[in-house]
């Protein structure tokens, strides 16, 4: 038993120094077995009910014609698939989460550097205040924001066309409908990415920044040469999380479109929760969610490994660093 | 120098206007009667002050009720989760065992699989086992993080192994061990991790919607959809409702603000 404390084959090689590397070994006490296992084995009871057999039924289940309201559940091999492949609004959702899901990033990505780069500005002011009011959409409750957002592109009384002086159906135009949601959802959430990169800009060493200043480095240069560098681990993180969150919205559409006028904002994950509890087709909806499960899965893993090489930016940028400190002594 | 940085202040404040006009315009118009909201002239402040969306909305459904139902669910989520966490972090970061960086490798990797996957499954076997209309059913999926095991895994890690031997040798339990020492190391990734958890749960929409059919037991987020879906042209009721959903949410955030970015940055940094 005690034997077994030490480095075992099945276990990574690790970081620190384990204890059972002190010549004496110490026996592992029954309370920590106990709790060991107790939590191993929540944790796998957990996995197994709540996910992997789940996903084992609706693997099963995009193979047949499934509804629950007349009980059906009958072998149909691919053929979920292949209507899906020939479903325009599957291609359709697919254009549209692909629309959906660049514009958002990028304007969250893009708006979210730009303010955390003025609020780590010298000359910002009440940076505090500033970086409460960013963050206080994302913290809101996304159905009681997408309401506030449909009341907002009213064009009876809404906001929008009021304060902007438009006169826009935002909602049920099918030419703006999709930039609507988009644009309530970098509004939600731009406030998340100022935060990451605001705490991304602090980690910076203060010489570095100071260094470059004395080089005579303006403004510009300084972010595009030292601190985009620097960033880039984080700029990652928020582009993989965003990508993995917004290839999984529906909220929104639900409460301000659904998925209307026409197609025009139908979202993948918008038709998979319509296609299942509204239609009440299991099967073609479990179909169309493998789909994007593997979707997601290449989308992530392709990011990843991108990261991976990102991951020498901050050798590079600490290249960068040398450099100026180089230049300064 | 002066000029700069008046229009960089100036730029953001535009900004922040833009968050914040919204929610102030949603709180005004909740004070206005509906005529005054869909008449032609419109005005940011109300012309006449009326509670009336409120009183109307609490009869129509029990916005109050809904209101302590979300409540009371994520507060009670929120504490079984952290605390399983918890556990699950200290085992993680401080025992040894055969298979821990595969089984951690396997939790990790449950966070990017989506809800359009499992939901479906989720909701036939919930039918099956008659727990529909229960808060067993809201509880039960949300009561095991991957998210909440991986934070704390990460922040217990931070702990050195020579306090746990220390007190080992002294005699302390694992049960001493890990409610005396190691959790009480971990109030900032448990403060960061409730205030997730909580938001998670709050705005929660289409499991509660799913499982919970009595009124009685609805949450806040779905009893807003069903308010909308009844009584659509009710427009003062509508901006009542959701300042409702959003003001209490508000009113934490801006009290503890400090925690919640704390929270959200450190998440970032070290996942």
């Amino acid at each position: 038993m005690s034997n077994r404390t030490l480095t075992e084959p099945g276990a990574p090689p690790d970081e620190r120094t384990p204890i059972s590397s002190s010549p004496r070994r110490i026996k592992k006490p029954s309370s920590e077995l106990w709790l060991r296992n107790l939590t191993i084995g929540t944790v796998i009871a957990a996995l197994v009910v709540l996910l992997f057999i789940p996903i084992g039924i609706a693997f099963v289940g995009s193979f047949h014609d499934w509804n629950p309201l007349n009980g059906s559940f009958d072998f149909t091999g691919i053929d979920n698939y292949v209507e899906l492949f020939a479903d325009a609004t599957f291609w359709r959702a697919s254009w549209n989460t692909l629309v959906f899901g660049i514009l958002s990033i990028v304007g969250r990505v893009l708006l979210g550097l730009a303010i955390a780069y003025a609020l780590f500005s010298k000359l910002s002011r009440w940076r505090t205040f500033f970086r409460t009011i960013f963050y206080l959409p994302t913290v809101m409750p996304l159905v009681a924001v997408a309401f506030l957002w449909k009341l907002m592109y009213n064009p009876q009384f809404g906001a929008i066309n009021t304060v902007f002086g438009l006169d826009i159906n935002w909602l049920f135009d099918p030419r703006y409908s999709l930039l609507a949601i988009v644009i309530m959802t970098i509004w939600k959430d731009f406030g998340f990415a100022v935060i990451l990169f605001l705490a991304g800009l602090y980690a910076i060493p203060e010489d570095v920044l100071e260094a470059a200043s004395v080089d005579g480095a303006n403004a510009w240069r300084t972010f595009w040469h030292i601190v985009l560098p620097l960033l880039r681990p984080m700029l990652f993180f928020v582009i993989i999380t965003s990508m993995i969150g917004y290839l999984q919205a529906f909220v929104q559409v639900l409460v301000m479109t659904n998925g209307g006028p026409g197609t025009s904002t139908q979202l993948i994950s918008f038709m998979i929760y319509d296609q299942a509890f509204v239609k009440y087709d299991f099967g073609y909806a479990s179909a169309i969610a493998f789909v994007l499960l593997i979707a997601t899965a290449a989308l992530t893993a392709a990011s990843w490994r991108m990261n991976q090489s990102a991951l020498d930016t901050p050798r590079r940028g600490r290249r960068v660093l040398r450099r100026t400190e180089g230049k300064l002594s | 120098m002066r000029a700069r940085v008046i229009a960089l202040n100036a730029t953001l404040a535009i900004f922040g206007l833009i968050i914040v006009l919204p929610f102030f315009w949603m709180i005004l118009s909740a004070f206005k009667s509906n005529a005054e909201i869909v008449g032609f002239d419109q005005s940011f402040w109300p012309r006449e002050w009326t509670l009336q969306n409120f009183m109307s909305i609490q009869t129509k459904l029990d916005f109050f009720r809904l209101f302590a139902n979300s409540v009371l669910l994520s507060v009670t989520i929120t504490a079984l989760s952290v605390y399983t966490s918890l556990v699950g972090g200290f085992v993680f970061a401080k025992y040894r065992f055969r298979g821990r960086g595969v089984l951690f490798a396997v939790i990790l990797s449950t966070m990017m699989i989506t809800w359009a996957v499992v939901i479906i499954p989720r909701y036939t076997m919930f039918r099956a086992a008659g727990l529909t209309d229960n808060y067993a059913s809201i509880i039960i999926p949300a009561v095991i993080s991957a998210f909440g095991i991986f934070m704390m895994r990460q922040s217990m890690d931070a702990v050195p192994d020579e306090i746990l031997e220390a007190a080992r040798i002294d005699g302390a339990s694992e049960w001493f061990i890990f409610h005396r020492i190691v959790a009480p190391m971990s109030v900032n990734a448990i403060s960061a991790l409730s205030i997730f958890v909580f938001l998670w749960v709050w705005e929660d929409y289409l499991w509660p919607y799913l499982m919970i059919s009595s009124e009685e037991l609805q949450v806040l987020a779905v009893g807003l959809t069903t308010f909308n879906g009844q009584y659509s042209t009710d427009y003062g009721g509508l901006f009542a409702a959701t300042t409702l959903a959003i003001v209490p949410v508000m009113i934490v955030y801006i009290v503890f603000q400090r925690r919640f970015i704390a929270g959200a940055a450190s998440a970032a940094l070290k996942g």
